[in-house]
């Protein structure tokens, strides 16, 4: 039940539609400033981009009303307890691996990756842990780098 | 005859060691992909795209044609021993199948599916066959008043049928036409809304998009859940499988139906298989002698929506093919991989490239038959890859994400693009945003404003051109009353709450 601003999908609702309206706005007036709404022979870059910005704020605006005169914050759209540390591990993990791609390459990335989430996620034991994350990362490695000849990200390290 | 001739030069390209490779692989992955919540057809199709680009577009399109009929099947494992469904097509399988499998009949309803499946998947090929050829015939009359208009029609059809508000359904489809906007205008050469950022020049490519939305945000979504709920213990032997004579008795024109309805369901823009099952079931439930059996292990209603659903995705090629108009995520992503591997889909796809349309009409003849002999002989090992926990399941997949983005271009711009769009597709799910809405806008958009804006340069009336010419009179019409329908509901539904809070 409870609802903590936008935590529950009113909430939500308002601010998407307050972005989306602020979004749509830009976009319309983004168009007919840098670009021309109608070319030498007919409509130009800027006319389709001109509309979709303005039934975007329409649209938006709709979202908007209907969230802020709606008297039932409806439920939490985010998870709480054990299912918010399951995301938010996840999600940190996904976003340190694409962070320090660069860095430390692909292979030593996606070991480093699945051992951190497998492990530490439902406490998988070490030597199943280690031997898919150094599986799947052989795999990886030789689909992509022999077979489809795509190169992976490589590390400071040189590999 | 012609048409014979094209046939068997498809199975010539369809039998090559390769190609058949290809299509097991195929069965085999959309079968697992099928079966494991959360990951469902478009995110199989978006994942194994960039698998394809080092492949002959036949071999590719042979692949992911397979899996998509895997992945029908797929779902029916999960639907019927878990109680939840695989993916989306088969939520009304749950309602029977499950029920089946508590009555310890759990190999018959999945060996109905099978059958059924196999069925449909193969009368659907042939129907394929002989509507495609005269369809995209018909469609070299277009002009891109007629482009527009049908590309129209499939974002306000998908919009109506995968968003859980109307509202919320449009505004995820114009998001992602304005994503489409991005970048190079082909008629100016003005560098649309790049904002300085030279990678955004070349526009917003829909594989990493498709991959974050489908991908990463369907495992973020699951990511929640420590783990499946409890599996109904089942014996899948050969006997175990085969649908008993009774069985066939019952559920011979629920297949049929099934297929019929589906295929068709499937060829409408916007609406797939999903859709298709619902149809299906209700239809059953409805001509039944037995309704009070529906939601008791009816065999029927297995067999009916399980037919539909592999009808349905066979029906949905009819319009990628032949129109470039796809009616479904599924397909979207499946048309934009056509377009990066060069190929044009539309009316000129069968006379330019017989090889690959016929190849793969003639791949998915074989890919039925795979599809049948797994389904029935290897259930076990589908059920044994069930077990596996999804916390190891779903870091591995996060991997296929990451990997699949960057092969792209080479690019670890691209994976910070699919990272941006996972966080929004875990978002869209959950807030009731449509991500399939969206990516079908990013891939039409392109085409549509290209349609429209000749459109409009050939018109010497301004938009009513759209409704001067009569084809497209009738699709804009059709998709206005797409917009209209749900727009005159909530009218009315405001009046009714607004009559009830004056009476009380």
């Amino acid at each position: 039940m409870s609802a903590r601003g936008g935590l529950a999908v009113r909430g939500a609702d308002r601010i998407a539609g307050a972005g989306l309206l602020a979004l749509g706005v830009a976009f319309s007036a983004g168009a007919l400033r840098y670009y021309d709404y109608w070319g030498p022979n007919g409509p130009g870059p800027a006319f389709l981009p001109f509309w979709l910005g303005l039934i975007m704020a329409v649209l938006a605006a709709l979202l908007l009303v209907k969230a802020i005169r709606a008297a039932d914050p409806g439920e939490d759209w985010l998870p709480r307890g054990d299912a918010l540390r399951r995301l938010v591990l996840v999600l940190g993990a996904t976003i340190a691996l694409v962070a320090l791609l660069e860095v430390v390459g692909m292979i030593v990335g996606t070991v480093l990756f699945l051992v951190g989430v497998i492990r530490f996620l439902d406490r998988h034991p070490w030597p199943l842990t280690i031997a898919v994350a150094l599986a799947v990362a052989g795999v990886n490695f030789l689909v992509f780098t022999y077979w489809l000849h795509v190169p992976l990200p490589v590390g400071v390290l040189g590999f | 005859m012609d048409f014979l001739a094209n046939l068997a030069m498809g199975f010539s390209v369809a039998l090559t060691p390769f190609n058949l490779l290809m299509a097991t692989c195929g069965v085999v992955l959309g079968i697992l992909i099928g079966a494991l919540p959360g990951v469902g057809p478009p995110s199989g199709v978006a994942l194994l795209l960039p698998l394809t680009f080092g492949m002959d577009p036949t071999s590719g399109i042979i692949m992911l044609a397979a899996l998509y009929a895997g992945t029908m099947y797929g779902g029916t494992i999960t639907s019927v021993l878990i109680n939840t469904p695989g993916e989306s097509a088969s939520v009304v399988t749950c309602i029977d199948g499950y029920q089946m499998a508590l009555q310890g009949r759990a190999g018959a309803a999945l060996g109905i599916a099978a059958f059924g499946s196999f069925i449909a998947g193969t009368f659907g090929v042939v129907l394929l066959m002989l509507v495609s050829p005269a369809l995209a015939r018909w469609s070299l009359a277009f002009g891109p008043p007629e482009t527009f208009a049908l590309m129209l029609l499939g974002l306000t059809t998908v919009t109506l049928l995968t968003g859980e508000s109307a509202v919320k359904g449009y505004i995820s489809m114009v998001l992602g036409l304005m994503i489409a906007m991005v970048g190079f205008d082909i008629i100016s050469g003005d560098a649309r809304y790049a904002l300085g950022v030279p990678e955004l020049m070349d526009g917003i490519d829909f594989l990493p998009v498709a991959i974050g939305l489908f991908g990463l945000g369907e495992v973020l979504a699951g990511a929640e859940e420590a783990r499946l709920g409890a599996m109904v213990p089942g014996r899948f032997g050969f006997r175990d499988v085969m649908p008993s004579a009774n069985d066939w008795l019952r559920s011979r024109w629920a297949i049929v139906r099934g297929t019929i309805l589906g295929f068709f369901i499937g060829v409408l823009p916007g609406a797939g298989p999903t859709i298709s099952t619902f149809f299906s079931y209700a239809v059953e439930k409805r001509v039944s002698r037995r309704p009070e059996e529906f939601g008791h292990g009816a065999i029927e209603g297995v067999a009916g929506p399980e037919s539909a659903n592999n009808a349905a995705a066979t029906g949905a090629m009819v319009p990628m093919l032949t129109l470039g108009i796809p009616g479904s995520a599924t397909t979207a992503i499946m048309l934009g991989g056509l377009m990066m591997w060069g190929l044009r889909p539309g009316p000129l796809l069968f006379e330019k490239n017989p090889q690959f349309v016929w190849g793969l009409i003639a791949s998915q003849y074989i890919a039925n038959v795979m599809l049948l002999v797994l389904s029935t002989a290897f259930i076990p090992l589908f059920v044994r890859a069930l077990r596996v926990p999804f916390g190891i399941l779903m870091p591995i997949i996060i991997i296929f994400c990451v990997t699949g983005a960057y092969s792209l271009k080479n690019s670890v711009f691209d994976v910070g693009q699919m990272l941006v769009f996972g966080v929004l597709g875990y978002a869209m799910k959950k807030l009731g945003y449509s991500p399939a809405a969206l990516t079908l806008a990013l891939v039409l958009g392109p085409l549509a404003e290209r349609a429209l804006r000749q459109s409009l340069i050939i018109s010497d009336s301004g938009i009513a051109i759209f409704f001067l010419r009569p084809i497209s009179a009738v699709l804009v019409v059709a998709a206005l009353a797409a917009v209209a329908v749900p727009a005159l509901r909530a009218v009315r539904n405001a009046r009714r709450r607004r009559a009830l809070a004056l009476k009380a």
